[in-house]
């Protein structure tokens, strides 16, 4: 029997799979290697789970956008998303924690929480301007205390 | 494989029907396309019953939903199934019959493709939409098809120097369109200076998810369309009289990457391009043959990067044809003549269905007077589910 709650996070941390026969990596895992067809269990029962490694540090905004119309379940006037690509080539979409983003910036990602749903925190990449925290921000949202400063 | 012909063309209003059961919309557009087809006392020769919807279960606590309308219509013991396949779950339903009917299986299908999106709220309606996306990397940060939409549209802006402007021409013509059209949602005539760069833009038309505004994206709608479909090598055509049959001629689908972000090219909307090349060569034609199209514009920029993919313009010249007029009615190929999403609305299982609606009546030359396109003999619809990762495009022909 698998046990399930093996796959609850111990950490804030977010991974890429790496194909333990080619290399390839991923984000997010696929079942099977596009490039050499080595499969993936995330049971380990069958095959083998494959090597990760963290997403995070510097990275490199392809493409960004202001939302306002937000779903459900998100108080923000608007939140900032990006997509930002690695030096190794993975691409990632995430949260922008940077008021005014550029095409092209050099950005920081790391895991923190991106949203609770019904009580339960939901963990995420945040892309930033620096690697310094902002205490008690979920985004750029206009609640951001540095934000507002800006703003103020 | 056999030839088929759509027979019997129904559709609603599109617009605010949350006071009406999804099925009986549904019903509605269906005895229309009974009607159109002329077998009010024939509707018995539908064997088959393709339900196209997305949110019947998550929107309206509907599920089975075939099976219900078949019931509503009395037309038991058909066969009833219902195709789920995000915003492309219309053409998809369309595709399938089209199978059944190609294959031999059975003469005489109908597709209903209907959705009722405003008996919740705008929040609620974009999170259902949202639940497309992917579960674990996309949907948990509150990112919605608006926001890909907007990312899509800065990539496309700072690569080939497109303007708010000639987005914002994309959105009047539409709206052009639609105001002539009856089943159009937003019937407002849009001018340009008003949408874009004076003052009064911030307010009339301000951003949702930038650099795409207000006025470039499509509404949240209610409504419902159907086609009967029939070989035209059956016995049973005898019964179709009453309007012009029009023949499905191509049709095609192709999948791209779930994540936006793992394309190699996020502009190139490859499963588009595949799609509509599968179409165009089970047509037997190019798209230099193509009178006019139905695409996929939830967003204004699809529209320009649609017409792009299916062969109309090279990358990143349609802003220029579209400054030009050629995507106007009178222009060297008119697209979205119904308004399309933008203007007509777009409940989500029902486009599908609406656009290949909008080919036949075209086809036909029964278009509203000021949208009819000068003799049309092959349209083109692509219905783009996911943001790009599931395709089908269609080729109706005139027989």
């Amino acid at each position: 029997m698998v046990d399930f709650t093996q796959y609850v996070p111990k950490k804030k941390a977010i991974f890429a799979h790496i194909c333990p026969n080619c290399g390839e990596k991923y984000y997010p895992a696929p079942m099977v290697c596009h490039t050499c067809g080595t499969r993936r269990d995330p049971t380990g029962s069958k095959f083998a789970e494959w090597p990760v490694e963290e997403l995070k540090g510097p990275c490199t905004l392809l493409t960004w956008t202001r939302l306002t119309a937000l779903p459900v379940g998100f108080n923000d006037r608007y939140l900032l998303f990006g997509i930002v690509e690695f030096p190794s080539g993975i691409r990632a979409s995430g949260l922008l924690r940077v008021e005014s983003p550029e095409t092209g910036m050099k950005l920081f990602a790391r895991a923190d929480v991106v949203r609770t749903n019904r009580g339960t925190p939901e963990v995420g990449l945040v892309f930033e301007k620096s690697k310094s925290r902002v205490s008690g921000a979920t985004g750029a949202t206009g609640r951001n205390p540095e934000v507002a400063a800006q703003h103020s | 494989m056999r030839e088929v012909a759509v027979v019997g063309i129904g559709h609603t209003a599109f617009g605010n029907l949350s006071q009406y059961d999804l099925v009986d919309v549904m019903g509605y557009s269906a005895m229309d396309a009974v009607d159109d087809a002329g077998i009010g006392d024939h509707r018995r020769l539908i064997e088959q019953v393709f339900v196209a919807n997305m949110g019947g279960g998550i929107l309206n606590h509907q599920t089975a939903i075939a099976s219900s309308l078949v019931s509503r219509l009395g037309i038991e013991p058909a066969m009833a199934e219902t195709v789920e396949n995000g915003p492309a779950s219309g053409a998809s339903a369309v595709k399938t019959a089209w199978m059944a009917i190609a294959s031999g299986m059975v003469e005489v299908a109908m597709v209903t493709g209907g959705e009722l999106m405003r008996s919740v709220t705008g929040w609620e309606a974009t999170d259902f939409v949202a639940t497309l996306l992917h579960p674990e990397v996309e949907y948990p940060y509150g990112l919605t098809l608006p926001g890909f939409g907007g990312m899509f549209t800065r990539m496309y802006m700072e690569r080939y120097g497109l303007t708010e402007r000639e987005l914002a021409m994309v959105a009047v013509k539409d709206h052009q369109n639609g105001m002539k059209n009856p089943f159009a949602h937003v019937k407002v005539e849009c001018s340009l200076d008003a949408l874009s760069h004076d003052s009064e833009s911030e307010a009339a038309n301000p951003y949702m998810a930038t650099p795409l505004r207000l006025y470039g994206m499509c509404p949240v709608s209610d409504g419902a369309a159907s086609l009967i479909l029939c070989a035209t090598d059956s016995p049973a055509m005898k019964y179709f009289q009453k309007s012009e049959p029009v023949r499905i001629s191509g049709i095609g689908s192709a999948t791209d990457t779930h994540c936006v972000h793992n394309r190699k090219d996020p502009l190139h909307l490859k499963a588009v391009e595949l799609s509509a090349q599968r179409a165009y060569a089970m047509a037997d034609i190019t798209a230099k043959d193509i009178s006019f199209a139905e695409l996929h514009d939830a967003f204004v920029i699809l529209e320009i990067a649609i017409s792009e993919e299916v062969g109309f313009f090279e990358r990143g010249t349609a802003r220029k044809a579209i400054a030009a007029g050629d995507t106007t009615i009178s222009g060297k190929i008119p697209i979205n003549s119904s308004g399309g999403l933008k203007s007509k609305g777009h409940p989500v299982g029902a486009t599908g269905v609406s656009q290949i609606h909008e080919l036949v009546k075209q086809i036909r030359g029964k278009a509203e007077k000021g949208r009819q396109v000068k003799n049309p003999k092959h349209g083109l619809a692509v219905n783009f589910g996911g943001f790009g990762n599931n395709v089908v495009s269609t080729v109706c022909s005139k027989m």
